[in-house]
């Protein structure tokens, strides 16, 4: 008897579990897989999931028509550079935050942790872009990669503080007998030591930098070769010909989530470390 | 070798929060010449501005609501998945792939879903025969509501369950196998281990949602954009439309006098609940001990 509860009451879990899973894939699945339909299969609706006819043309069409071929280009440089920029600017910060020991590096340190409590959030924009006028940077994605990059990430810095304190402080000095200054430690000891830390502060930087839509919306919103993907994408939903568009928008959508669904299938270890790590030991 | 970034922080972090409260007391729409207004902003926010009050509500409204839904989620879903359970790898992946998408992508993804004319999500209920017309998700404010709740569950309590995962980890297999052989139920075990345990995450967890679900803006921006008429605006959104013209509200004048007046406010707001629950739960803890 005892045997046969066990059994039914892991079937009940089983099954709780397998329809929060399918809540989960269910909306990508369904995006992916319309993204394929025409674009009166998509008005008329239905429950099918599958497309009657697998049609390639709604990627040809976004890729050409509706320009998704300068968008996806924008989104990679604007995630390329954040990442790049990201990388180096949070490593420094973390050795120098963990190693400097000048007044100046702790109130600075301290006040990029009470960022974290203390923000306003998506209502600082306005004033960024005034800022970024007044240095040219506001009509184009320089201005987000900038804020992005030297806007100082508490969360990022933070991870990277609390790495670069685990790497022992005496591989400085021995380095520093054999004549090496703050500058080159860093670069020839403490960097090549931070691959792990590379790898998901990249990471996180990418996800922030692919998924904007906010920051890149104010700095290009008038200027649309200059539109990262998402912000493309979105518009197609409050533009005119929204009705006509919606194969586009499927496939747009498509275009936009496929990078981060195939990165996170592959390095979804990092991506779960990255985004708990920098919280959790707060 | 921190410097440009110190400068970077003061330019885009610290030197927004003073620009917010110098114009705070202007009358200044970035066109004319500002006007000197003092508190005046301020006691418009207070007095006579109802809008802003119920998107504040709103705010806490969805923030209480989709708290008590996902933190329990999270927290039973983490214990399962934690046991030996075959499998439980692949759950935890699945349940932590909403989370990496853009926010804003994950809105015009649900409100396809969500579509009253060719929406699955009306097509399954129609065929189950659970419905006799099409709703209309986003044309009251109880049925955006509930749509808005849904989607931010969806995006984060893969994440919380990954912080409780994370809590359970650390708490030493001895205690449950002295309890079991003490006779103490599954049941038993969890409100007598487990939950003291992890408590300290769970109140960095309930912090994080909380504050989350507070500055949350692009969501509901691409879901409702607060219509139907502005009833499910949340405080971001409802003080960026001050800001910036945007989507079909485009019409409304911009003032930034009263934008930054009302950031202050929602600021100080915003402080306050955090640090009313940082003490609430530090009492917690007293007591605990």
């Amino acid at each position: 008897m005892k045997k046969f509860g066990s059994i039914a009451g892991k079937t009940a879990i089983y099954i709780i579990l397998i329809l929060i899973a399918i809540f989960a894939l269910f909306p990508v699945v369904y995006i992916l897989l319309g993204s394929f339909k025409s674009n009166k299969e998509i008005l008329v609706g239905g429950v099918e999931l599958l497309p009657k006819a697998w049609l390639f043309t709604n990627y040809e069409q976004a890729w050409n028509l509706a320009d998704f071929g300068r968008l996806t280009y924008n989104s990679i440089f604007y995630a390329l550079m954040v990442v790049l920029g990201s990388i180096v600017a949070s490593i420094t910060a973390g050795y120098v935050f963990a190693r400097g020991k000048t007044k100046f590096t702790k109130i600075v340190n301290t006040m990029v942790l009470c960022s974290l409590f203390i923000s306003i959030g998506t209502l600082s924009l306005y004033p960024q872009l005034r800022l970024a006028k007044v240095f040219g940077l506001n009509e184009s994605l320089w201005g987000p990669i900038i804020i992005r990059v030297f806007g100082m990430n508490a969360t990022q810095v933070f991870i990277a503080t609390g790495f670069v304190r685990q790497i022992s402080p005496e591989i400085d000095e021995a380095a520093q007998i054999d004549g090496c200054g703050f500058f080159k430690i860093f670069w020839r000891m403490i960097f090549p030591l931070c691959k792990p830390l590379i790898a998901t502060t990249g990471l996180m930087a990418f996800r922030t930098a692919w998924s904007d839509y906010l920051l890149p919306y104010v700095f290009t919103i008038a200027d649309r070769t200059k539109w990262p993907l998402v912000v493309g994408v979105v518009s197609l939903k409050s533009s005119g010909e929204a009705v006509s568009s919606w194969n586009l928008m499927l496939a747009g959508i498509s275009i936009s989530i496929l990078p981060m669904l195939v990165v996170y299938l592959f390095l979804n270890r990092y991506f779960i470390a990255g985004l708990t790590e920098g919280s959790v030991k707060g | 070798m921190i410097l440009p970034m110190t400068i970077g922080f003061l330019l885009f972090s610290v030197y927004p929060i003073i620009w917010v409260i110098q114009w705070s007391l202007f009358n200044y729409n970035g066109f004319s010449e500002p006007i000197f207004l003092g508190l005046e902003n301020f006691i418009r926010v207070f007095t006579r501005d109802p809008s802003y009050w119920s998107a504040l509500g709103n705010t806490f409204l969805i923030a209480g609501l989709k708290m008590l839904i996902e933190i329990p989620m999270a927290l039973i879903l983490a214990v399962v998945l934690n046991g030996k359970l075959r499998g439980s790898a692949m759950f935890r992946v699945v349940y932590f792939l909403p989370s990496v998408f853009s926010i804003a992508v994950v809105g015009l993804i649900f409100s396809i879903l969500f579509s009253a004319y060719n929406g699955i999500v009306n097509a399954v209920l129609w065929e189950t025969n659970l419905i006799g017309k099409n709703i209309s998700w986003f044309g009251d404010k109880g049925h955006a509501m509930f749509v808005i709740i849904l989607v931010s569950l969806w995006t984060t309590f893969g994440l919380n369950m990954i912080y409780f995962l994370m809590g359970l980890q650390n708490i030493p297999k001895a205690l449950y196998e002295c309890a079991s052989i003490d006779g103490a139920s599954p049941l038993r075990q969890f409100f007598s281990i487990t939950l003291p345990l992890v408590a300290p995450i769970l109140q960095l967890v309930l912090m994080l949602s909380v504050l989350g679900t507070m500055k949350m803006t692009d969501l509901i921006l691409v879901l409702t954009n607060g219509g139907p008429g502005g009833t499910t605006e949340v405080v971001m959104t409802y003080i960026f439309k001050y800001f910036f013209a945007y989507g079909d509200n485009a019409a409304r004048d911009v003032q930034f006098g009263y934008a930054s007046a009302m950031s202050v406010v929602t600021a100080v707001i915003l402080g306050i609940v955090t640090l009313i629950y940082l003490r609430i739960s530090r009492r917690m803890q007293s007591i605990d001990e």
